[in-house]
Order: structure tokens, then sequence, then C-alpha cells
């Protein structure tokens, strides 16, 4: 495990390292089928072919703002390759996230599970919560709780999904 | 936030002088609410791990779970799962060299008011399979079935016929016959054979509702208890049925339910009408006050949703602990250096629960 820098004298969030992933053992994909913050539905098929990190999280939850810019420079570094964010936030109201993305502004697509459905369905008690989906369509690695993006190991899964 | 800001986010700064339960239910309203738990393992000596129950796991009319986030400095975390119960909780650990293990668990869901309509049997009710009946009616460690129990059901509810009048003369015979006892540690554990045999009936809710719950199985309903904790002050006006402060460290509270068909899940809470006697203002009311007779009525068949409800487990077995099996998972749990903690004993395991009230 790695410490990340703290931002305040008192910060003590502590972040998991990727040897935490966990192989997903937990059957067929759910579906994932969302509007975006433009209202655009967005399908996880429709990204097949590419390895897709979806992220669950909530603008209240403290790790998940720590996390989000780590995956905002992961997304970045990995431009021009077969790789994608999709950023779900678990059921808050559009007009909070949109608050939240001018405060700090991303360019993650950014969907929003409205109801929690589809937190539900793929089996998210802890945000923030990471799904690496290869490029099948199915889930491969999932982590439940903060990761540090800024890791070699986290990129050598994504690497690993993409061969 | 303050304790002003905390009653007036709950609608409830101007409730205090309000009539007792009034009206029907509003069971259509949901409530969002936040709630966070810091946890400080004080003197930790090696190996130290920290147990932190985590809200309800599965959606109910009542109750649903929108998430949680942890952050500290443990080495590790996770949600760990009770397979029997699916009770959920966080499990945190941290090295021998930690010299100030600390987790803060922060979670999200929302209540509406658990009401169910006595008046008439619905086809749209809940039902329960065989294998969840007898999941139902079994015994735990501290709720025997059978012997003294046994007994005391079939007398409390000779010549009830249905499982709804068999519940209610159980209800009405823990309201009458039990008393909440201040000097309970915590909840209490819910020994209900012991309290029989000695034929001392003092308790808190881990006690008075326990009973309800191992009569009825003795009985053959199908019961469990709800461990949970309040989060927000009583709309009805009662003053002991609510969180008075956003810090509800010691605000903990297990209720009951029980099965009936044509009805489902029916929400029960008989040690909170022991707990208005004692402690509504100005204290120790008779059983025949109309504040009581007001909660007594309302409480079979309802709560009030100010409450964070947990899990619904028993014999809890705590992950990668070698110590014993809890009767419940309600606080805080802790153990350093292979030494279980008093999870009643704050001076222990500092923990601090602060709930935001509502949030919409």
């Amino acid at each position: 495990m790695r410490r990340l820098a703290a931002l305040a004298a008192a910060a003590w969030v502590a972040a998991a390292g990727a040897a935490d992933f966990k192989p997903w053992d937990g059957g067929a994909t759910p579906p994932l089928e969302l509007q975006d913050l433009q209202g655009q539905v967005r399908r996880l098929g429709d990204f097949r072919g590419k390895v897709v990190l979806v992220h669950f999280w909530a603008t209240w939850c403290g790790p998940c703002r720590e996390e989000l810019p780590s995956i905002e420079k992961l997304r970045a570094g990995m431009a021009g390759r077969a790789f994608e964010v999709l950023a779900v936030d678990v059921d808050e109201p559009g007009s909070r996230v949109r608050g939240f993305l001018e405060e700090m502004p991303l360019a993650l697509p950014t969907l929003l599970d409205t109801g929690a459905h589809a937190a539900r369905a793929w089996g998210v008690r802890i945000v923030p919560a990471s799904y690496l989906v290869g490029t099948d369509g199915r889930i491969r690695y999932v982590h439940q709780g903060m990761l540090d993006w800024d890791e070699p190991a986290a990129r050598a899964r994504i690497d690993e999904l993409l061969r | 936030m303050d304790r002003r800001k905390f009653l007036v986010s709950t609608g409830t700064a101007a409730a205090a002088s309000a009539l007792p339960w009034r009206g029907a239910p509003a069971a259509d309203v949901w409530t969002t609410y936040q709630v966070t738990t810091h946890v400080d393992v004080a003197d930790p000596r090696g190996l130290t791990q920290a147990w932190i129950p985590l809200p309800l796991s599965i959606d109910t009319p009542w109750f649903k779970n929108i998430g949680s986030s942890w952050s500290g400095n443990a080495l590790r975390a996770e949600i760990a799962a009770d397979g029997k119960y699916g009770l959920t909780m966080v499990h945190a650990a941290w090295r021998g060299g930690e010299a100030k293990p600390a987790i803060e668990v922060t979670s999200r869901f929302m209540t509406r008011e658990a009401v169910t309509d006595l008046s008439r049997p619905a086809d749209s009710a809940e039902r329960l399979s065989a294998a969840d009946r007898a999941f139902y009616t079994a015994p735990t460690e501290l709720i025997p079935t059978d012997g003294i129990v046994r007994d005391t059901a079939h007398e409390v509810t000779k010549g009830a016929k249905t499982d709804v009048e068999k519940a209610r003369a159980i209800y009405e015979w823990v309201v009458e016959n039990t008393y909440r006892d201040p000097k309970t540690r915590g909840c209490g554990w819910g020994d209900i054979k012991s309290m029989l045999e000695a034929k001392n009936y003092g308790g808190k809710c881990g006690d008075l509702n326990t009973m309800f719950v191992g009569l009825a199985r003795a009985a053959g309903i199908p019961a469990r208890d709800v461990y949970g904790v309040r989060v927000a002050p009583s709309k009805y006006g009662y003053k002991s049925l609510g969180a008075g402060s956003p810090d509800i460290s010691k605000a903990q509270h297990c209720r009951a339910m029980f099965f009936a068909e044509g009805y489902g899940w029916v929400p029960v809470d008989p040690a909170d009408v022991r707990k208005v006697m004692l402690e509504e203002p100005p204290g120790h009311l008779a059983i025949d006050n109309p504040k009581v007779a007001a909660a007594r009525k309302r409480l079979f068949g309802s709560w009030e949703m100010n409450w964070l409800a947990y899990n619904m487990g028993h014999d809890v077995a705590l992950p990668g602990s070698r110590g014993p099996r809890l009767p419940y998972l309600m606080y805080v749990n802790a153990e350093s250096g292979g030494e279980r903690r008093d999870q009643l004993d704050p001076a222990s395991v500092k923990y601090k629960i602060v709930s935001q009230g509502a949030l919409d």
C-alpha cells in the first residue's frame, strides 16, 4: 500500500495498491445503460473491443474526491489506446454532480445512476468501487475502495487486459 | 453540524409540543441520511483489527442502502459479509507498528416509514419460502425455542388463533411484563432464557425486543431482530424515541419484526413502549398515560424510520478473529494483539458516530 500525499497536515487517507484488485467471480456482467450528464444514453456494450474502467463514485465520498483526479490522469495517459472510463455517480441529482464538476473539472464520461439500480446490480456497497471490464465485455477485476492509479501495477492490470 | 441545525434539518425543532402520533404514518416519502463513524483503536499492541457495521445490504420497503465509503490508515480494509444473515461490515486491519490506528466510514441511505396495514390481508404481501420460514423460527445461541421459552410462548399465546393474534399477544405480554432497566450495559445481549428463568424481565432493546423474537419463534411465528442506530429526532413529539443531537454514538437501537401470511414482515417495537414509559419527560409515565398508549398502539405494525438499520444477524463471527462470536453486531468492535476489546467501553475503542440528519 502506498500512502497518498496528504492534502493537509491532518489528512490520513490511504489508498490500496493494484495488487488488491480481485479477479471477478460474480458471474455474468450486469447490464449498464445510463444517461450521461448531457442526457445521452450510454451502454457498456457500446464499448466492446475496449477495456473499460467502470468506476462508481459519489460527490459526498471523500476518498472518491481524492481518487478521481488520478483516474482523469490515467485516462489522459491512455489516450489513443483501446481504453475508456465510465464514471458512474451513485444516486445523486444531476444538478449536484454538475455543481461538483464545476469545482473539480473532469473530462471523464459521467453517468447518473439514479436510484442506484446499476450499483446494486453490480454489487457495489462501498464507493469508490472500480471494475475493469475486458475487451469482450466481461468484468475481469474488481476493487472496492480507493486505488492509486498512478501505481505502475494498476496500469499493468489494464495492459494485461489490452493484450 | 450543531444540535440546533440538526433539529431544524430534521424538521423537529418545533415538534416537542406536538401531540403524540397524530394522523397516519406517511409511508411514501423517502428521506436521505448520511452517517459517519470515526474509529480510533486506543493503545494498540501488535496487529490491530476493527469491524464496523454497514447499513442493511438488502432493499426493503422502508430502507435503501445508497452506499458507503471509508478512509483511514489501515493496511487493509474490505467489506466482509456473514453468509448466513447477509450482514455486512468493514473489516480493517493495521500493522503492529501503527501508533494510531484509525478509520472513518461514511454511509448514505434512504428510509421511509415502515407501516403494515393489519386491517386486512393483501394478495400482494411478501411471501416466505419454507426454507426462510424454517430459518426465522430456528433458535440461536441466546434465543432457544424450547424449554421455558417454548412454555412461556404457549402460555402467552393461549387462545390466539392466527399468527397476527399470537404476535399481538406476545407484544402485549412484553409491554406489560418487561421493563427498561437503565443500568443494563449497552442495549443488553438478549439472554432471554436466563431472563425467563430468573423472572427478571428488565433490560433494554437487545433484551426486550429479543424476548419478542424468541417467544414468537417458539410459537412458530417467523421473527427477527433488526439492529441499528437512531439518526434523527422523532417527528411525532417523542423525545425518547429519537436522536437529540448529531452525535449518535450512544443511540444504538434494535427492533423486531414478525412474519404473517397476507401481511408480510410486520414491524414492532415493544421495547420502545417501555422506553417511552421510563424516559419520556417528565419520566416514569404510567402504562395508561396517553403518550404511552399512543406509542403502544403505533409500535405494533409500524416504525418511525429515523433510524439506520444495520443488519438482522445473530451469533456473528468476526472475520480474521479467533475471539468469541457476538450475539449481534450493532457496535464497533476491535482487537489488538489478539485481545478483543470491550465493545461497550469507550476507553478501549474510541468511536464517534455523527448523523448529518435528513439531507433532503
